[in-house]
């Protein structure tokens, strides 16, 4: 099989997996607006039902069935980080770099987003829309220890060393959060506790946790479509430097006469 | 592990003549430390401390996050230094043909960079007692102790993120970029055991930011020992 059919066929994967999370997308935000109810406390310890500060129903916490699955997209895509970037220094092999990298832009992306949503939803709920609880301040501690990731790759005079230093930036990157998370959880915190991992079992109604499970799915899905298209992207721009190395090798061609009127 | 020695010596020789790192080093820590208490009322060092007010944080408080800010941005000046210096004249790669591992290099560098950064709080310390009042009975002994856990941290992630930083353009800008981040357990760390000192809290019931920081400087001092390597080697 030629690469070419190689690729085209990829491509074919790729499209129908895009096409898949965009009606996935589209049932989710469905399912957030007409199916789960509203005036539902996300907050433990207020009765089911219930509204959380105010009489008004809580629309503001469907925020969350974005939210929620954008913050695990934000965690996983780091992980790959991880990941890719041990396997890179173990094998020196191009591809797990490029995997590192590409994930790394996505964690980037889904972490802004997920400072975003958060705070969308900290405005009417905590009346401000930035606080110093302690999820929020690691979020943004990573952010920052991957945005300075991304500025080091771009900014690396040699493309071989520098993604080996990524490497080396992104795995002490991760090793740091837990570290950030306890410094963070000993400052103070005010964010909303787990509901869905808890050691009692998942204490959201059914809808809620169907809709939620669902769209962690949906967002799983977009996360390895990005994937795929952006390592796709950064393996022709590996193959574009390579030609234009080999073409500077080439001694330059002789030149042709060309007769011009 | 005498390599190591032998290394950091060649790095506090060359500096104890060139006097490039130190001096300078000193100077800026004296310039942030003044600017930042010269913001305080005077007798700020004196006053009794605030009592448990929510969102009401006491001069003394802040004094500890205002002193351990001025020795980052001092030290970062003299890790980037000491880490531009072994790229000038190439100067990396007669130490790479040396039979030497690059852990031993790092661990001598690191060295170096802790003997600075003691050179700093031995200046900067008493300079901040005597400009922001503050009896010196509160700080001592204890604040040796929280300088030497940050100092092993802030030497090693210096060391590794000021050689890594050598590798790219615009490097002045990038290392500091990079080394904030990261460290941030250790610099709250360290503020919060300080602020505990000078509002009279002592270091006892802080035991866990110690066990914090210690976790931090084993981390980076292993995965600096480790990776070393695939920064510096071509």
């Amino acid at each position: 099989m030629s690469p070419l059919t190689t690729a085209r066929r990829s491509g074919t994967g790729t499209m129908v997996l895009i096409a898949l999370v965009a009606v996935g997308m589209v049932v989710g935000i469905a399912a957030i607006f007409f199916w789960v109810p509203t005036a539902n406390c996300l907050v433990p310890g207020v009765a089911d039902g219930q509204p959380c500060f105010d009489a008004r129903p809580d629309y503001i916490q469907h925020i969350f069935y974005m939210h929620v699955p954008i913050a695990y997209v934000a965690y996983l895509a780091f992980g790959v980080v991880l990941v890719g970037s041990l396997a890179y220094l173990k094998t020196g092999r191009r591809r797990w770099d490029i995997l590192a990298h590409a994930s790394a832009e996505i964690g980037v992306l889904f972490t802004g987003l997920c400072l975003l949503t958060g705070m969308l939803w900290g405005r009417p709920r905590w009346g401000t829309f930035w606080t110093w609880d302690e999820t929020l301040t690691l979020t943004f501690v990573l952010f920052l220890i991957y945005v300075g990731y991304l500025l080091f790759r771009g900014l690396a005079a040699d493309p071989t060393r520098g993604a080996r230093i990524a490497a080396v930036i992104g795995i002490f990157g991760f090793v740091d959060v837990p570290l950030v998370h306890f410094s963070m959880v000993w400052w103070r915190t005010l964010h909303p506790a787990e509901v869905v991992i808890n050691p009692a079992g998942p204490q959201l109604p059914a809808s809620e946790l169907i809709t939620m499970l669902f769209l962690l799915v949906v967002y799983t899905g977009l996360y390895v479509a990005l994937m795929l298209l952006r390592t796709r992207l950064g393996r022709a721009e590996e193959a574009l430097a390579e030609a234009e190395a080999a073409l500077e090798e080439r001694p330059p061609p002789r030149a042709h006469v060309a007769a011009t009127p | 592990m005498r390599k190591m020695f032998l290394l950091a010596a060649k790095d506090l020789r060359s500096e104890a003549r060139a006097k490039e790192i130190a001096p300078p080093m000193v100077l800026f820590g004296l310039i942030l430390v003044f600017l930042f208490t010269l913001n305080f009322p005077p007798g700020a060092g004196q006053a009794p401390v605030p009592g448990p007010v929510v969102g009401a944080v006491g001069s003394r408080e802040l004094a500890g996050a205002f002193l351990w800010v001025s020795l980052l941005f001092a030290g970062i000046l003299g890790f980037g230094r000491n880490a531009s210096t072994e790229r000038e004249g190439n100067r990396i790669e007669g130490l790479l043909l040396a039979p030497v591992d690059p852990a031993a290099l790092f661990a001598g560098k690191a060295l170096a960079n802790f003997c600075y950064l003691w050179t700093l709080e031995a200046v900067l310390l008493p300079v901040f007692v005597l400009f922001f009042g503050v009896p010196a009975g509160l700080l001592l002994p204890g604040i040796l102790l929280v300088a030497l856990v940050a100092n092993v941290g802030l030497a090693a992630a210096g060391t590794l993120f000021g050689a890594a930083s050598q590798y790219v353009r615009a490097r002045e800008l990038v290392m500091p970029l990079l080394l904030f981040p990261v460290i941030i357990p250790l610099v709250l760390g360290a503020e919060r055991l300080t602020s505990s000192l000078l509002t009279g809290g002592g270091l006892g019931s802080q035991s866990r930011w110690f066990i914090l920081m210690g976790a931090f400087d084993l981390a980076i001092v292993a995965i600096g020992a480790v990776a070393f390597e695939f920064i510096v080697n071509e």
